[in-house]
């Protein structure tokens, strides 16, 4: 199996800026997607980029091609630095943030496309952190389950699990925004 | 449709409607300063391959965590070994087994709740 990195983090391993630039332009975005939508906030989505691109150039000079997809390996450290983040956090602000993210007290009307962007995103950051992951990765990211499984280290059947249980729990609650997403 | 299906289309529906976010120019910056800060170390010598080194094999065992975090885990393996250790009896060989190189093993062809010979 080629790994379309493999080059680029050897390169950038041995000090070549311009791999290293590439690394970055090919994979800050999606990185960045996927952590503001677990974490919730720009600030804090970009300091966990920041950490994880910390840790892909140390481990870089010692990057072994062939033993585990480099994207895989980059994801599964994208999501324990959000967990992490997510863990330390007090208990106070994650129940002050389930209370906004309560969406049925909004008014349907009149919803444009800015607040019909920010009630989505509160309805998937109070999923449990799992399953979000498990969404994340299938949408933001384009994986398969196979390789979404693999990246969250667990089988394909709970993966299958977690978006099913996810998915459901997301629809219910924008359930109250039908008319303007579309219905299933 | 299934059930599952129409909640998979729905979500996905719904997640296209999520602005994606794209790295600033800022953040950019920061993440090339940080590879460049890193390409310095790397250059200074044995003291950082060997710090490296510690950081990669952390990386490999626990990846996306602090170094803390394994190490405390090793830390607290090693207070549990150690606290298991000194709070166990000591056992000596020869309690172990009834048979020491000092003091050579009887035996008898009595059962122990049988009278010997001579005193019958």
């Amino acid at each position: 199996m080629h790994d379309p990195d493999a080059d680029d983090v050897a390169k950038a391993g041995q000090g070549d800026r311009a791999a290293a630039a590439r690394l970055i332009g090919r994979h800050a975005p999606k990185l960045l997607t996927v952590a503001r939508r677990m974490l919730g906030t720009q600030t804090e989505a970009e300091d966990a980029v920041q950490e994880v691109f910390l840790r892909l150039w140390t481990h870089a000079a010692r990057w072994q091609p062939g033993k585990a997809k480099f994207e895989t390996w980059l994801y599964r450290v994208m999501l324990n630095q959000c967990y992490d983040r997510l863990r330390r956090r007090p208990a106070a602000s994650l129940e002050a943030a389930e209370d906004v993210a309560d969406g049925a007290a909004l008014p349907d009307a009149g919803l444009d496309e800015g607040k019909l962007g920010q009630e989505i995103g509160r309805a998937l950051e109070d999923l449990p952190e799992r399953q979000k992951a498990a969404i994340l990765l299938c949408h933001f990211r384009e994986l398969g389950n196979i390789e979404a499984a693999e990246t969250m280290g667990i089988s394909v059947e709970a993966l299958e699990s977690l978006l099913a249980r996810g998915r459901r729990s997301l629809r219910s609650r924008l359930e109250h925004l039908k008319g303007f997403i579309g219905d299933g | 449709m299934t059930g599952e299906n129409a909640d998979r289309i729905f979500v996905d529906r719904a997640l296209r409607r999520l602005p994606r976010s794209a790295p600033s120019a800022r953040l950019e910056a920061a993440l090339m300063a940080g590879y460049d800060a890193w390409n310095i170390e790397r250059k200074k010598g044995a003291w950082t391959a060997v710090k490296a080194g510690v950081r990669g094999f952390s990386e490999t065992i626990w990846p996306g965590t602090p170094l803390w975090v394994p190490a405390s885990a090793l830390a607290a393996a090693l207070l549990v070994g150690a606290g298991l250790g000194a709070a166990l009896p000591v056992v000596t060989a020869a309690e172990q087994s009834g048979f020491s190189l000092e003091q050579p093993g009887r035996f008898t062809l009595f059962a122990s709740d049988m009278a010997p010979e001579e005193e019958l």
